[in-house]
């Protein structure tokens, strides 16, 4: 046997041959080495994937095989949704509201209507919802979202007493606590009461005791904050009535609109929306389109990498290792 | 499966890749850098336009701070997790366990962190309450997370298949000769072509009558007998036959080197050889 030199874990070099030497040496050595199990030699049986051909090349044609048909369903889905979006701005002269957005301002006191006649030319089944959008709305600004006491909200004692400091300048009004406090509940979207200062407390937002409150539906959904600048939030819903009759039949309608929310300061929008639904929700063709494009994408390089690995992939995929 | 030190011995090109500094360059940053722009992209813009007016299947509102941030998150765990995938190309129990535990991981302290429990704790701190539960179940968001992870990971894919067909390092060509026929019986194929080369080469110069009078080649394990000219037949590994051009005997009677080199040096000389001028 030929004697060897090692370098153990140690870094301590140490010659082990044959004889007793090594017997006693190899004994205080062998306690240092780790164990020789699968674990511990890093011998674990293992599952090397490695991008070939016989496995890239199916994936890609599955993904568009698959993903084409799921964009399809979803954009024929969403056109089959009915929606019709009715802006009340009064921006243009032309505008019915035209007169409420220049003459209402935030400390008016008479209120303003105006009525926008709109035609639905399909008959809507089922329940329809109708929402009201804004547009350059920022409720994601961070210091708009964080004006806000949750522990309040639930209806805890002590933050109804004084409320947080994230609340401010929302907080107190003339040293007594504003419930709710905070820039969100201070500027809620109203039909009927003016937003700084609201002229009703909070427990008289609805005549309805199950919904005054805190948990007024208008007022948790105000609260929730939207995450883009222009938003849609549910208001009411229309229910079906009978399952022979739509529920919005075709024909002319009139929006009768209490104009209470000024948005021409900040160059904001607002819009009145009535949608169906269905089980991808509202209206909404993107992701249909972008199901058809990926999926396509996904085809047409699946058939490009074919011709490539056809082309140049075997020339290199039998040379030899040593060269 | 084969010991990996063995596979490292008879493939040195392997180390090329460390010694010229391939991997860890400004161009692979560049490259690095590129592909995080996209998948930032990605991941903002496709969870912002499929959450654009966009409603629940009950018809509540979808679009909200919370389900918002909620469905990029996940998008961006499910795509760097395949992305991992792809990196790792050594997947043993452990490391699964691992990666899919940490997916799992994620489900669970987002489901914790929004239930009720943790918003009656502490309500200020815990202002995602109910999100998990409520985004979750749209079919809405799960069509977005598959979209999104599968539009991050296609241009690596792509990439690295192009770059594999195209101009393959040698780790991946070993890593394709490890997909086919194993290599011990491609050494045998090479080495006895490469002496009959040598046989042949080696019949036109002065040949190898001072080795064979030297008496060094006794000093070997194992020795087939042997003549220059004449390739050796049967296995090599059993004895000592001359490889590449010089394999450490000069024809032009220069002195060698008198280290013996064992079998498994022989092949590294096979390859020493062919780049290096004969000592």
């Amino acid at each position: 046997m030929l004697a060897s030199s090692y370098k153990d874990e140690d870094g301590h070099i140490s010659v082990s041959g044959s004889g007793a030497a090594a017997a006693a040496g190899g004994g205080s050595l062998r306690n240092k080495k780790p164990e020789n199990t699968a674990f511990k030699q890093q011998r674990l049986p293992a599952w090397q994937p490695i991008l070939t051909a016989g496995t890239v090349l199916p994936a890609f044609f599955i993904i568009g095989l698959i993903f084409i048909p799921i964009g399809i369903g979803l954009y024929v889905t969403s056109n089959n949704i009915k929606e019709i979006e009715i802006d009340y701005t009064g921006v243009d002269m032309s505008s019915p509201c035209f007169n409420c957005s220049q003459n209402f301002s935030w400390n008016s006191t008479k209120s303003c209507t105006c009525s926008i006649p709109f035609q639905l030319d399909q008959p809507y089944e089922s329940n329809v919802f109708m929402y009201y959008g804004l547009s350059n709305f920022y409720q994601n600004h961070r210091r708009y979202v964080k004006s806000r006491d949750d522990s309040q909200l639930n209806g805890n004692e002590e933050s109804l007493r004084s409320p947080s400091k994230e609340c401010e300048p929302y907080a107190r009004h003339d040293n007594k606590p504003i419930a709710p406090c905070g820039a969100i509940a201070n500027s809620m979207f109203n039909g009927t009461t003016k937003p700084v200062n609201w002229r009703r407390p909070v427990y008289e937002l609805d005549s309805d005791p199950n919904n005054n409150g805190f948990i007024n539906e208008d007022f948790i959904v105000w609260m929730r904050t939207a995450a883009l600048p222009t938003f849609r939030k549910l208001y009411r819903i229309i229910q079906r009535r009978n399952n022979l009759l739509p529920t919005l039949p075709r024909g002319n309608y009139t929006l009768e609109v209490v104009y209470n929310y000024p948005v021409r300061s900040f160059e904001g929008r607002k819009r009145m929306i009535l949608s169906t639904i269905s089980w991808m929700g509202g209206k909404n063709p993107f992701l249909g389109i972008a199901y058809i494009t990926v999926g396509s994408i996904c085809f047409l390089l699946g058939i490009v990498l074919l011709i490539i690995h056809h082309k140049y992939g075997n020339r290199n995929n039998g040379a030899d290792v040593s060269h | 499966d084969d010991c990996l030190t063995q596979r490292m011995m008879s493939h040195p090109q392997l180390y090329i890749p460390g010694q010229l500094n391939l991997y860890f360059s400004k161009k692979a940053f560049f490259k690095c850098a590129i592909h995080s722009c996209y998948s930032s992209l990605v991941l903002f813009f496709i969870p912002y336009a499929a959450l654009h007016d966009t409603l629940r299947e009950d018809g509540k509102d979808a679009a909200d701070y919370q389900s918002f941030a909620l469905l990029t998150q996940t998008c961006l765990l499910f795509a760097v997790s395949i992305q991992l995938g792809l990196e790792m190309s050594y997947w043993t129990a452990v490391n699964t366990f691992f990666v899919l535990g940490s997916l799992a991981m994620y489900f669970v302290v987002t489901f914790t962190m929004y239930s009720n429990g943790m918003f009656l704790i502490l309500p200020a701190a815990f202002p995602f309450i109910g999100t998990a539960r409520n985004s979750l179940n749209q079919p809405n968001v799960w069509l977005t997370i598959i979209l999104t992870s599968i539009l991050c990971v296609l241009p690596v894919v792509t990439y690295r298949f192009l770059l594999i067909q195209l101009c393959p390092t040698i780790n991946d060509k070993v890593r394709q000769a490890r997909a086919t026929p194993p290599p011990p019986p491609r050494r045998t194929r090479i080495r006895r072509t490469s002496s009959r080369r040598s046989g042949y080469a080696f019949s036109h110069t002065q040949g190898y009558g001072d080795l064979v009078t030297s008496g060094r080649f006794l000093r070997r394990p194992a020795v087939v007998s042997w003549s220059p000219g004449f390739p050796p037949v049967g296995r090599a590994t059993s004895g000592f036959s001359p490889m590449g051009r010089s394999a450490g005997y000069s024809p032009t009677g220069r002195p060698q080197s008198s280290k013996v080199p064992d079998v498994e040096a022989t092949s590294l000389q096979m390859y020493r050889a062919i780049k290096d001028p004969p000592l």
